[in-house]
């Protein structure tokens, strides 16, 4: 009866759930509990295995074919149990170089010793029941799913562990200590909501929302814009392309930071651009925008344009570029003035573009720090701080760890408003096309 | 009365000429073939003559009026392009109309024309539906259908069928054919493709180099080639050719080794002195099997080497004197492989081109 | 003796359309683009003519008159002796600190990264795709969300604030564009070759090194370009991985300008910036159509 519901998925999926255990133990979801209960499963897993041997009836080492296999898994085995031995004291005695790297060792210690006993258990199921004539339902599940692909699967650990250790457990390590009163150090001391409460009823933070919002909707908007108008400007087969385009574009090679300090310096009242004015006869001529509250951010603004304006610019050519020219001839030929092919058949044309062009923005916009730490260092007094500040001066000045926390997650939040439903009207075109 | 003229026309992108010193004229009514192996400058003269390329000189005259300098909406063309270049975001009726909601036709007028239009290429079906919910025949007809309600006296093609597959292709020539015998009016079509040229063409302009090398009906280009580049260009399989010389002794003959070819029959275009290294070119399907009875006047003895049946009839690759030779027989002949077999053709249907110049003798 | 056809050459239309060199449409289309390229050189020019003013000189005139006196002194002084904190020993800390962060995670990112994309597009295995979905999304997500849980990770390693966690934080970050740059390529790469390698014999290492990798430098190049400009600009990484003598070029930048402490020295701090700028210009300027291929193809296929 348990064939029915492949007992090999079973020991899988065992192994799996030890693992997931053995993350949350490590993680700081702290009780001694699971790091135990992971060894109890994995003596679950095993029991299963010498269970689908006996099913199968398949003892014989010696013609398995695949035991060449099992033995790369033992090797592997054989690895992991030294790794997990640098961690021991009795070891480090007879290596010395060992100690100096006596952290790493520490952090690897329980994920070495999991290796080594699921390398085991791969091993063994590979010798017991690894052969395609078993009896079981379905046969070479297991060895489909460990060796099928396996330097494919190596290779690509690192992006998996990116992936799954950094993009999902860090952020929701985030946010589930944001809802703790963490301040020094990380605590797991739930305490619901009052970290967002506090959040939502600091003005610095209503400021660093409202500048955000100001920022973003002009850089979308003028980024997009100009930088279409450039594109559009630079696709009629202008002469110097190149140098207007080598132009446009240098500012992006050039961090936030150079270009913040560069306009920190072009709007300097003293010596930039208002002191110019005034020696030219406007005495009163007054533009100070990194000094004055109310404009600083179209200061910020201003830099940001001229950094990222180039690289919009540079999707929005390659995007006309990307229009089938016949479509211009048919255009032309249908007597229809340029604008209006710009406008009607050539901007819808490129909706594609348009949309990836919006979400890198977008992306962009929220991530602003660097512009307006060399910039203004968030004044006059709170004028001109935005979110991204907010989180790092909690977490890393102010040492209030989950008030950072809190912030990040709204972050993230407003991301994934942006990000769901381009990703749903993303797949939705790719399934219609 | 000439639909179109072209005068003197050259093209020069930078230091490349593409068209040199053209000179065509088409009748009213015609449908004439720019027929030639890629880069030979017949698109390029395509879209000189529908006003999306600046000329570099001469002059283009469409309806006895002079159009050099006129935008291409003005000329009195409709174009269809190799991709289809429909507007992806409108309808069938978005894309046959906005040309004349563009030029402000009363609705009643684009509407009848659109009908119109849509009947004569039979997709009225179609008419609600986007480009990308069509197939690529479907499109095709949209494309025409396009050129078709600007009501225009000349059409220009731009290789329309190469984006199809081969059956497809077969049918909307045969449409495109109909399409001409019915509005009767000029069009200008553009392939590299000899057949849709030889089935289509009122006259093939065969081009190479920026020129024009033979202005002349289907028929003629094929059996009177102007030179061995159209005689090789023409034709599938293509024309076997022979490399000897004139021999002048009694009577006019084709000596190739030490056999000699009479040429009784033949029209010399210039008198043709003796030992004039030549090429003699004659078709596989000019040759005939004798089976005994030697028919024809020039007659030779091939050994099969290679046999491809091809149904109707079999292409027959052989060895005459140690020299390559193809010929088409009746797909129900038996033929052997190593076989001798003696082979004639009449005089009458081959080419005789000059060795250097490759020119027609 | 002229007949119809040859009044008709000498009359009407002839060769090319005239067109005007000033005709409106180019005034319009040039003027915009030089009016809008003064703008994008105006701080360009204005950071180096800065530079090389004395003090004086930048107190009395305005910032976009040219030097009267040119000095290199500032380049000198925010090379060997500008000031972060206490110490007095300028910039040239920071570029050799920036140099030792770059070049190895550059390298450790574009390898890990070529092969991941190579696994992902050649080598597809159960679940491949939901995991480059994650990685793809994490581009998206900000940072900050998985800034504190990358310090316990390093603080456990015994990495923080020393170079090799930053390295591999850069690795960490840079992966979701690289991997999709090197997987878009690799797919591009007809399959036929792909299989062929593999009917030869070839395996998993085999065909990458002796098949894909050579015919991929041009992708590897944009990956540097891409890399060496990202990482030599980073700013938020540097600040929070690392400590004070290991700070990269641009934070101890910017602890420079916009120190509290002392005179502001506006043409050392414009020397300091082009300083910084200049590794980043230079390799844009040097790559050229590559550092556009390498941020279109990152962007638009996305």
């Amino acid at each position: 009866m348990l064939t029915k519901v492949h007992p090999e998925r079973l020991f899988i999926g065992s192994i799996m759930l030890a693992f997931a255990l053995l993350i949350m133990a490590t993680v700081g979801i702290k009780p001694q509990l699971l790091q135990s209960l992971q060894f109890l499963i994995l003596f679950v897993s095993l029991l299963l295995v010498i269970w689908i041997g006996i099913k199968a009836g398949k003892f014989d080492i010696i013609t398995n074919r695949l035991r060449n296999r099992a033995v790369g898994w033992l090797i592997a085995a054989t690895f992991s149990t030294a790794l997990w031995s640098f961690a021991h004291k009795s070891t480090q005695l007879v290596f010395p170089a060992l100690k100096e790297f006596r952290k790493i060792w520490n952090t690897f210690e329980p994920f070495a010793l999991f290796a080594t006993v699921v390398f085991i258990l791969f091993a063994l199921i590979l010798f017991i029941v690894g052969s395609r004539d078993s009896k079981l339902e379905r046969p070479g599940f297991i060895e489909r799913s460990l060796v099928h692909n396996l330097s494919s699967k190596i290779a690509a650990l690192p992006m998996v562990l990116t992936a799954v250790g950094v993009f999902v457990i860090a952020t929701l390590w985030t946010v589930y200590h944001s809802f703790t009163n963490s301040r020094m150090l990380p605590k797991s001391e739930f305490i619901g909501l009052a970290q967002y409460e506090r959040l939502w009823n600091s003005d610095r933070w209503y400021m660093s929302i409202e500048n955000l919002a100001i920022y973003g909707a002009c850089s979308l908007i003028f980024s997009l814009v100009i930088g279409f108008m450039l594109a559009a400007l630079l696709d009629q087969k202008t002469r110097f392309e190149n140098t207007f385009r080598t132009i446009f574009l240098y500012p992006f090679a050039l961090s936030f930071i150079v270009t913040g300090l560069v306009w920190q310096w072009i709007l300097n009242p003293d010596y930039g651009v208002q002191k110019i004015v005034r020696s030219l006869g406007f005495d009163s001529f007054v533009f100070n925008p990194l000094y004055n509250m109310d404009i600083v951010i179209y200061g910020i603004l201003a830099a940001g344009l001229w950094q990222g304006t180039g690289f919009i610019m540079c999707l929005m050519l390659a995007g006309l570029r990307g229009i089938d020219q016949e479509i211009w001839k048919a255009a032309r030929i249908d007597g229809i003035p340029m604008w209006k092919t710009y406008i009607q058949i050539v901007i819808p044309m490129m909706r594609p573009v348009f949309i990836t062009t919006l979400v890198i923005i977008a992306a962009g916009i929220i991530k602003v720090y660097d512009l307006v730490v060399a910039q203004t260092s968030g004044g006059p007094g709170i004028s001109s701080e935005v979110p991204a500040k907010y989180v790092y001066d909690y977490m890393f000045g102010a040492q209030n760890l989950a008030q950072g926390f809190a912030a990040s997650t709204m972050m993230l939040v407003s991301v994934l408003i942006v990000l769901i439903p381009f990703t749903y009207l993303e797949f939705g075109r790719r399934k219609n096309a | 009365m000439n639909s179109i003229e072209i005068k003197n026309l050259s093209l020069n992108f930078g230091d490349v000429k593409v068209l040199k010193d053209l000179n065509l004229t088409i009748e009213k009514g015609e449908f004439l073939v720019l027929l030639g192996a890629s880069g030979c400058g017949k698109s390029t003269l395509l879209n000189c003559i529908a006003g999306l390329l600046d000329v570099t000189d001469g002059q283009i005259f469409i309806n006895e009026q002079n159009v050099t300098w006129l935008e291409p909406a003005q000329r009195g063309i409709g174009m269809v392009f190799q991709s289809y270049a429909l507007y992806p975001q409108m309808t069938v009726e978005g894309n046959l109309s906005f040309s004349l909601k563009n030029a402000k036709l009363a609705k009643d007028e684009i509407n009848r024309r659109v009908k119109n239009a849509s009947e004569i290429l039979q997709i009225e079906d179609l008419l609600k539906r986007k480009p990308a919910a069509l197939s690529g025949g479907q499109r095709q007809r949209v494309a025409i259908g396009r050129a078709l309600v600007r009501d225009v006296d000349v059409f220009l093609f731009d290789e329309p069928l190469s984006n199809l597959d081969a059956k497809l292709r077969t049918e909307l020539r045969v449409e495109i054919k109909r399409l001409h015998q019915k509005l009767n009016n000029t069009m200008i079509y553009v392939t590299h493709d000899q057949i849709e040229a030889m089935t289509l063409a009122n006259r093939i302009a065969i081009m190479r180099d920026g020129l024009v090398l033979q202005l002349d009906d289907p028929k003629n280009i094929y059996n009177f080639p102007i030179n061995k580049y159209v005689a090789e260009f023409i034709g599938s399989p293509g024309m076997n050719f022979l490399q000897g010389k004139i021999n002048n002794k009694d009577n006019v003959s084709f000596q190739i080794d030490d056999t000699l070819f009479e040429l009784d029959g033949y029209n010399f275009q210039t008198i043709v002195e003796d030992k004039r290294p030549v090429w003699l070119g004659v078709r596989p399907e000019n040759i005939v099997v004798n089976d005994g009875n030697k028919s024809m006047p020039v007659n030779f003895d091939v050994v099969v080497e290679v046999i491809e049946p091809m149904g109707a009839d079999t292409l027959v690759w052989s060895h005459f004197n140690g020299h390559e030779f193809r010929f088409t027989v009746d797909g129900n002949k038996v033929i052997n492989i190593g076989e001798k077999i003696n082979l004639g053709f009449d005089p009458l249907h081959i080419s005789i081109f000059d060795f250097e110049s490759e020119d027609r003798l | 003796m002229p007949n119809s056809s040859d009044v008709k050459i000498t009359d009407g239309p002839r060769g090319p359309k005239p067109r005007k060199m000033l005709s409106r449409r180019n005034i319009i289309l040039y003027g915009t683009l030089i009016f809008v390229a003064i703008y994008y050189l105006v701080p360009l020019y204005v950071m180096i003519v800065t530079s090389l003013k004395g003090m004086p000189e930048i107190r009395l005139g305005n910032i976009f008159s040219p030097p009267i006196e040119v000095t290199f002194e500032p380049w000198v002084k925010a090379w060997a002796q500008a000031c972060t904190g206490l110490n007095c020993d300028g910039l040239s800390r920071g570029f050799w600190n920036s140099v030792k962060i770059t070049i190895p995670s550059v390298f450790v990112s574009i390898v890990i990264a070529s092969i991941n994309g190579y696994a992902l597009a050649n080598w597809r295995f159960k679940g491949a795709n939901l995991f480059f979905t994650i990685l793809i999304f994490g581009a998206f997500i900000p940072y900050q969300i998985m800034i504190y849980p990358l310090v316990i990770l390093l603080r456990d390693l015994g990495l923080y604030t020393k170079l090799p966690g930053l390295i591999l934080i850069h690795t960490i970050f840079g992966m979701p564009i690289l991997t999709l740059l090197f997987r878009n390529y690799f797919t591009t790469i007809p399959e036929e070759l792909f299989k062929a390698a593999r009917v030869d014999g070839a395996g998993f290492w085999g065909i990458y090194f002796r098949v894909m990798m050579p015919m991929s430098l041009p992708i590897f190049a944009v990956a540097i370009v891409l890399q060496v400009t990202g990482i030599w600009n980073d700013f938020l990484f540097g600040v929070i991985y690392t400590k004070p003598e290991n700070y990269p070029m641009t934070v101890q930048l910017n602890n420079i300008v916009n120190s509290v402490q002392g005179v502001k020295e506006y043409n050392v701090n414009m020397a300091a910036t082009l300083l910084t700028g200049l590794v980043p210009l230079a390799i844009y300027f040097i790559s050229g159509k590559l550092f556009v291929r390498g941020i279109a193809a990152g962007a638009v296929k996305g």
